[in-house]
């Protein structure tokens, strides 16, 4: 029989008596407070001076207007969301195709081991390295260029250029493929044998399957990861630095040659160029969580 | 006239023989339960007539056609899997609807049998709903109108109640009977569950092993087991070794006390050690009625379990339990009392070991 | 899947394999052609002769230690806390570290900068902020995994039982809670020292030493060096992927930022 007086013991809980709150705080502002200085703060900047004017510091939409104004600008996010496109749809049906290959094609099951291993160091591989590695394949001195050009072949008499938005496009490949084949296995795994046999029992052929059952049970986990590699390559500066010397134009390179100093001739122009690739990237991610969410309802 | 026939059924997986020896012929309309432990071949053996799975040896008949070869898709056989394995994709009335649009039969005909599906299973509003709004028996229903839908000469389901409560079981086995026997189709029915298969088919086919140990209706299965595997899976029963005494008079015995058997002992000799098996509602109190075998006994236990208690006593060195109807006003023994207890030579089985 | 398709399987396997190793083997066939007409490691050898580079790639080891213990510090505590008794900033907390999915590498850069580079912030000279930038960028992944870990086991009673024999919160929490999760503590620890060793944009605009631009500067100015550079930083990567598979299996290891 438990007595009042084991109640008043003064060791701290796990489970707090609900007045206690005031503590409860304390284990979770380190945290807050270096989040707040070195991720909210300066985030926040970029936020509230876009939308300044850079010497008066009075509010206006002046900065976004003058970036929509200036072509150069425009075109840099044009080319950022071509690329992006380019390669969220390429690597995307690439690296599905190998996904279902290894996992459901009929290969040995050592191929799937190793296809995810390689494709967990590709793509982190990303950023100077590789693109010096596209530059020791492709480049005019490239070992491949070599090998081509001694069987009589050479790529760059045919119009084939490295560095690029086309060039580029193909170094990019060699991360987003990757990371479509990592994030889709899950979903090709949570294809369940028993809905291919249920098919198969209600008489539909391997092609009725596809298409009435496995394809769109599977869309909204290759929409949602697509969109995810959008994100990916919108967000990618270092390799196309590498690659091109920042010659080419994305939003990316703009921004990094705004840090080495101001460029555009406006700092509010920065920030306002920062803050839209942060909504373009907000976009992304909330699309991709939501048809994520579905497909995890479905694939439970 | 058999409708389903397997003939010589035998399925080899590298080393393992999943299915040896397998010939069985089903009635049309016949409710034919495949019953026995895990891994002992029943899913195999119904995968094989659903075409996921091709026979080592032998061949599968539906209404004198060889479908032994065919693949699933071209089967006639409708399939309930454990599972449920609904599309998630599609909504309960595309699901039921999904074979007859495969074989391509008019929007009117679909929208006619779905409803008709849907009556037939009581989710008449649940059209519109997808399987993740279901409930589990809701979706095993959905699972069951969707093989039905499509016509098929057989129907099969894979142990379809597992996944469900106990409670919802009971319910949904008995509905799966009565469409069954509304339709007039022809059933196979895979579980695992003894009392199922005893409550809802015309016959049973005990498996073990990957052999077939009977085939019988629930009533000859329960009461004339032909094998010690068969007795000890389907109910309880009392089992015990003994050594014949006299052959031509049924005569056993058990721990030195002799037992009257009703069952022929040909072919058996005096000293020939044999399993028998007595059923606990077989066996009563002597003092109330005395029958062919009086045994002297000690009482261990007593488990009250509603309508019916259980007594667990000691015939000479073996443990007998005995069930009783449950009767408030009959005085039952003490633990540790000396007693009397008796049965029939009829309930005394003799088993193949 | 019928024998036709499995020829398709093939097809793109080896494909996607030859895409893969294409640029590998290229960049380490070029890396061994340092010497003129023969096949040598001398690129390697004048790589580790280059003081340039040993600066650079201990300075990144050590921002990657550095960057890990900042982590465990922060991350594991606030993780436990939040677990066990403050599950109404799960939401708050779990939106902060995906913050850095949202923002790109190259605009968090851009702020930290811009933000920290006048009075009275002026901290963009000192460590400090390097470290801090990388804890950021590896938040995600690092955060991720020690929550991962504290889900694995229950904290609850581990913390009741050790508080029913007299243990306080320092005790539980680095000689308990600590322990119990070192799988995933050092999943989350490698990740992030992956991440360290190849970034770029955050060590270049702050101009600290680190292993990355001095990539950048080896590509502009030696022609087999970066080859030889390049083949260690990919043998790095795989080394870090190869541990962290290692201990666990279904842990994310890819990322998806920092490039």
């Amino acid at each position: 029989m438990t007595t009042l007086n084991s109640v008043k013991r003064d060791a701290p809980l796990a489970r707090p008596a609900p007045h206690k709150m005031s503590w409860v705080w304390l284990g979770v502002t380190p945290f807050f407070l270096f989040a707040f200085i070195f991720l909210l703060y300066p985030s926040s900047t970029i936020a509230i001076r876009s939308f300044q004017n850079t010497t008066t510091h009075v509010f206006t939409f002046d900065n976004f207007v003058h970036l929509l104004q200036n072509p150069n600008l425009v075109n840099a996010y044009w080319i950022s969301i071509k690329i992006s496109l380019i390669t969220s749809l390429g690597g995307g049906i690439f690296g599905f195709l190998l996904a279902y290959s290894a996992i459901r094609g009929g290969l040995p099951p050592f191929m799937r081991t190793s296809l995810m291993t390689f494709c967990g160091v590709a793509s982190n591989f990303a950023g100077i390295p590789l693109a010096f590695a596209f530059i020791a394949l492709l480049s005019p001195s490239g070992v491949l260029t070599g090998w081509l050009r001694s069987v009589g072949y050479n790529p760059y008499f045919h119009g084939f250029q490295l560095y690029t938005f086309w060039g580029l496009s193909m170094v990019y490949m060699y991360f987003q493929f990757p990371l479509m084949v990592l994030v889709i296995s899950p979903a090709i795994d949570g294809l369940r044998r028993e809905w291919l046999e249920a098919a198969e029992n209600l008489g539909a052929s391997s092609f009725q399957y596809w298409r009435y059952v496995a394809f769109p049970i599977l869309l909204p986990s290759i929409l949602g990861t697509m969109i995810l590699l959008f994100g990916n390559s919108f967000g990618a500066f270092a390799t196309a630095q590498a690659l091109t010397g920042g010659s080419i134009n994305l939003v990316t390179i703009m921004i990094g040659a705004q840090l080495r100093g101001d460029v555009l001739g406006d700092a509010g122009l920065g920030y306002a160029l920062a803050l839209g690739m942060v909504l373009v990237m907000a976009v992304a991610i909330t699309g991709y969580t939501l048809l994520q969410r579905k497909s995890e309802r479905w694939l439970r | 006239m058999t409708h389903l026939t397997l003939s010589n059924i035998s399925k080899q997986f590298g080393e393992t023989a999943a299915v040896q020896d397998f010939n069985l012929e089903v009635e049309k309309g016949e409710f034919v339960s495949f019953l026995g432990p895990s891994g002992c071949g029943k899913t195999t053996t119904l995968r094989m007539i659903a075409g996921f799975e091709i026979p080592t040896t032998g061949k599968v008949t539906i209404d004198d056609a060889d479908i032994t070869d065919k693949a699933p898709n071209q089967r006639d056989v409708g399939m309930v899997f454990q599972a449920y394995a609904l599309f998630p994709n599609m909504s309960v009335a595309q699901n039921i609807g999904f074979g007859m649009r495969i074989h391509r039969e008019s929007k009117a005909a679909i929208k006619q049998r779905v409803e008709e599906m849907l009556a037939l299973i009581h989710l008449e509003k649940k059209g519109n709903s997808y399987p993740y709004q279901l409930s589990g028996g809701q979706q095993q229903r959905v699972a069951l109108a969707r093989a039905l839908a499509n016509r098929p000469q057989v129907l099969l389901l894979d142990e379809p109640l597992s996944a469900l409560d106990a409670k919802i079981r009971v319910q949904l086995r008995a509905e799966i009977r009565s469409i069954q026997r509304k339709l007039g189709i022809t059933a196979i029915y895979v579980t695992h569950d003894q009392e199922e298969a005893l409550s809802i088919s015309d016959r049973i086919v005990v498996m073990y092993e990957g052999k077939i140990e009977q085939v019988g209706t629930p009533f000859q299965i329960y009461n004339f087991p032909q094998t010690a595997f068969v007795a000890s899976f389907v109910g309880t029963l009392n089992t015990a070794t003994a050594e014949v005494v006299d052959p031509a008079n049924r005569l056993i015995s058990m721990d030195g006390i002799q037992l009257q058997s009703a069952e022929e002992m040909e072919g058996m000799q005096k000293g020939d050690k044999v399993s028998i098996a007595i059923r606990p509602e077989r066996i009563s109190f002597a003092a109330q009625e005395k029958k062919a075998n009086i045994l002297d006994c000690q009482i261990e236990n007593i488990t009250f379990l509603g309508s019916v208690v259980r007594i667990q006593v000691l015939v000479g060195k073996t443990h007998f339990y005995m069930d009783t109807f449950n009767n408030p006003f009959l005085e039952l023994p003490k633990i540790g009392d000396k007693d009397q207890v008796t049965c029939s030579r009829e309930a005394v089985l003799v088993l193949k070991a | 899947m019928k024998n036709g398709g499995k020829v398709w399987s093939w097809f793109w396997m080896i494909l996607g394999i030859v895409y893969f190793f294409l640029p590998l083997v290229a960049t380490f066939i070029f890396s061994l052609r340092a010497k003129k007409g023969v096949l040598s490691f001398l690129a390697y050898q004048q790589l580790f002769n280059d003081s340039g580079f040993i600066k650079g790639f201990s300075y990144s080891i050590l921002w990657g230690v550095l960057t890990i213990i900042v982590g465990i510090l922060i991350f594991v505590p606030t993780a436990y806390w939040v677990r066990l008794r403050a599950p109404q900033f799960r939401t708050a907390v779990e939106f902060i570290t995906l913050l850095p999915f949202v923002i790109p590498a190259i605009v968090f850069v851009f702020g930290l900068v811009r933000t920290f580079s006048h009075p009275p912030f002026l901290i963009v000279d000192s460590p400090v902020l390097l470290i801090a930038g990388y804890t950021v960028l590896s938040m995600p992944y690092m955060y991720r995994s020690i929550d991962t870990g504290l889900r694995s086991i229950d904290v609850r009673t581990l913390t009741e039982a050790a508080q029913s024999l007299g243990a306080g919160w320092a005790t539980i929490l680095f000689q308990i809670i600590l322990p119990n999760i070192r799988v995933a503590i050092l999943s989350g620890a490698f990740l992030s020292f992956a991440i360290v060793m190849g970034e770029y944009i955050l060590a270049q605009y702050l101009a600290k030493p680190a292993f990355a631009p001095f990539l950048a500067y080896l590509i502009q100015e030696k022609a087999y060096e970066p080859a030889a550079a390049t083949i260690i930083s990919f043998a790095l990567t795989w080394a870090c992927m190869g541990i962290i598979n290692l201990f666990g299996r279904g842990q994310q290891t890819q990322i998806a930022g920092g490039h």
